[in-house]
């Protein structure tokens, strides 16, 4: 991980970081360098992709429908809201 | 001059026809209030799990199964990662790695005869959520009512060359899935989206030109319109140089019909998809895949030969019946409960599409079961419902039916109660005859002294009197018998 990579997944997340967090973030990484280049080296040719790390399959639900919550129990978690709708910085 | 030839992909996104969510049980259904439809899972509330839908993966399947496509029998959900006030999550749950289906075909009819159509993958996804610009308060406004609500996208190889085949394409795709009911795909009502994406070439290159796309095209005339002026947009920067072409999204503005540029297409690392850790793989066994492929419908055309061939209708008739699946259902199942084939026909695509018609639905939303419309054709052809009071007790059924009531089992009963039944009891068609040839003598007379023609107006009064509720055959019998009596 570089800084140039870093500002981009920084973009891509809308996120702005301090340069003392870009260096703490950094710092993170660097310190991963080297287990992560062991893992790189091993030879994963032929060897299928692991779908999921726990031995379940198939958690399904049948469709039917329920509606448990309230819209206004809900909006209680918006930041703002108006007219029953989220409300949130003009975007379009 | 050099002769150019268009390069044309679709991406089509079906919204699903479930109960429920794709991964909560909130009631699938856009339109509601807003935010009515909505949970702390499909609002993105930190912590919350999804549970994938079971019908959303039967009706993924059997969309497969439709386009011809190998059915991936693991199948898993990724996480596809952009951030925008319509997604809460911060990301869309989708499939990437291994979509539930792949590697099918559609064929269309062109001039040039049938064209295989390549479908490169089916993958199931959740919906956005949709925006409202507020002018007063120049801010966003969110619903989540759409975010969740299940949707398969269909990728198709650029294999598509102009507008014609793209229709084509396009109305092949809602036929057949109209067909399996995985959806209404009414591109009207927003069911049915395609996001075109279109090239270039000198005719003969096997080389892509330069791609663009154009998303959320919302009818085919729209597309049309698109396909020409973003063809001839390539075609002009090529030979001219008027722009430098260059891959991206763009918006097709139809009142002014001109595309223009929204913004550089993020390429697909930018989305950072990765493997969605709380929905678990999804395994087809052999006994799931047998049974849906055992709930495909036959095709259209299939039906249309089986129709005419074994069933005898016309060709009229049988074209006329597999327009719509629930026109074929409700005839099947009139047949089924007895009715003679050209009877149930004609009381569907005469009566029921009347009815529909004016009542502004489409064929696909016909809400009279087979079993209802057979039993009612036998009380016509027992004489026991008069034609007229059969089409008034059709249009009760929708009625019931639009009050979101069950269809009642039992026609007879039901036709009962509403009052529509014939009369049964002869000493009333006789009590009324007499009355009816009591108050008008003359025209009796004249009856009697031959002018046939004299009948009408009596057997007029009586119907009148009865309030259509008789059988016409037995009232006609017993006016002519009481007629020469006197
Ligand atoms: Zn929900």
């Amino acid at each position: 991980m570089d800084r140039e990579t870093l500002v981009k997944l920084e973009q891509l997340n809308q996120l702005s970081l301090t340069s003392q967090e870009q260096d703490e973030v950094l710092a993170f990484f660097a310190a991963r360098e080297a287990d992560w280049e062991a893992l790189a080296a091993i030879d994963t040719e032929n060897i299928e992709r692991m779908v999921h790390v726990r031995p379940m399959t198939n958690v399904l639900r049948e469709d039917v429908a329920s509606q448990p919550f309230d819209r206004e129990d809900l909006l209680v978690q918006a930041p703002e809201s108006m007219d029953g709708y989220w409300q949130v910085p003009q975007v379009l | 001059m050099t002769a150019y030839e268009t390069v044309i992909g679709l991406e089509v996104h079906i919204e699903l026809a479930t109960n429920s969510k794709i991964f909560c049980s909130c009631t699938n259904g856009s339109d509601a209030d807003p935010n009515t439809h909505v949970c702390p899972a499909c609002c993105g509330m930190p912590g919350m799990l999804p549970v994938a839908n079971r019908e959303v993966i039967n009706l993924g399947m059997t969309a497969g199964m439709m386009l011809n496509c190998d059915i991936n029998r693991t199948t898993t959900f990724d996480k596809k990662s952009y951030y925008y006030p319509d997604l809460p999550a911060s990301y869309q749950t989708t499939q990437w790695f291994a979509p539930v289906a792949v590697n099918g075909h559609v064929t269309i009819e062109t001039p040039e005869g049938p064209k295989d159509i390549r479908i490169k993958q089916i993958h199931m996804e959740e919906d956005a959520g949709k925006l409202v610009h507020d002018n007063l308060t120049f801010t966003t406004l969110v619903d989540f009512n759409r975010t969740s609500v299940p949707l398969i996208e269909i990728v198709s190889q650029p294999d598509l060359r102009n507008a014609d085949e793209v229709e084509a394409y396009l109305e092949r795709l809602r036929t057949l899935l109209r067909f399996a009911k995985v959806s209404g795909a009414r591109m009207e009502k927003g069911t049915m989206r395609a996001d075109v994406n279109l090239s270039v070439r000198p005719a003969g290159s096997q080389e892509l030109g330069v791609r663009t796309e154009m998303k959320n095209m919302a009818s085919i005339a729209a597309i049309r319109r698109a396909i020409e002026f973003e063809t001839a947009r390539h075609i002009d920067a090529i030979e001219n140089g008027t722009e430098e072409l260059v891959q991206e999204t763009r918006g097709w503005n139809d009142d002014a019909g001109t595309s223009f540029s929204m913004r550089t297409k993020e390429t697909a690392g930018d989305y950072r998809y990765f493997p969605d850790p709380n929905i678990m793989p999804i395994v087809i066994d052999d006994e799931w895949f047998d049974r849906i492929k055992a709930s495909l419908p036959q095709l259209p055309e299939e039906k249309l030969e089986h129709y005419m061939a074994e069933i005898g209708l016309s060709e009229y008739d049988a074209s006329a019946l597999t327009q719509s699946r629930a026109f074929c259902d409700c005839f099947e199942g009139a047949m089924a409960a007895g009715a003679a084939a050209k009877d149930a026909a004609n009381w569907i695509i005469t009566n029921c599409a009347g009815i529909l018609n004016k009542r502004g639905m489409t064929s696909d939303e016909l809400p009279v079961p087979g079993s209802a419309l057979g039993q009612l054709i036998a009380l016509v052809d027992g004489g026991k419902l008069s034609s007229a009071n059969g089409k008034r007790l059709l249009e009760t059924l929708f009625d019931v039916a639009e009050r979101g009531e069950a269809i009642p089992e039992d026609i007879a009963a039901f036709a009962e109660t509403e009052g529509l039944l014939n009369s049964s009891d002869t000493g009333e068609l006789e009590a009324v005859v007499a009355a009816v040839i009591a108050a008008d003598p003359e025209t009796a007379q004249a009856y009697r002294d031959g002018r046939e023609k004299a009948l009408n107006p009596l057997f007029g009064a009586c119907m009148q009197q009865l309030k259509g509720k008789c059988d016409t055959q037995v009232l006609r019998e017993l006016l002519i018998a009481e007629l020469n009596k006197g």
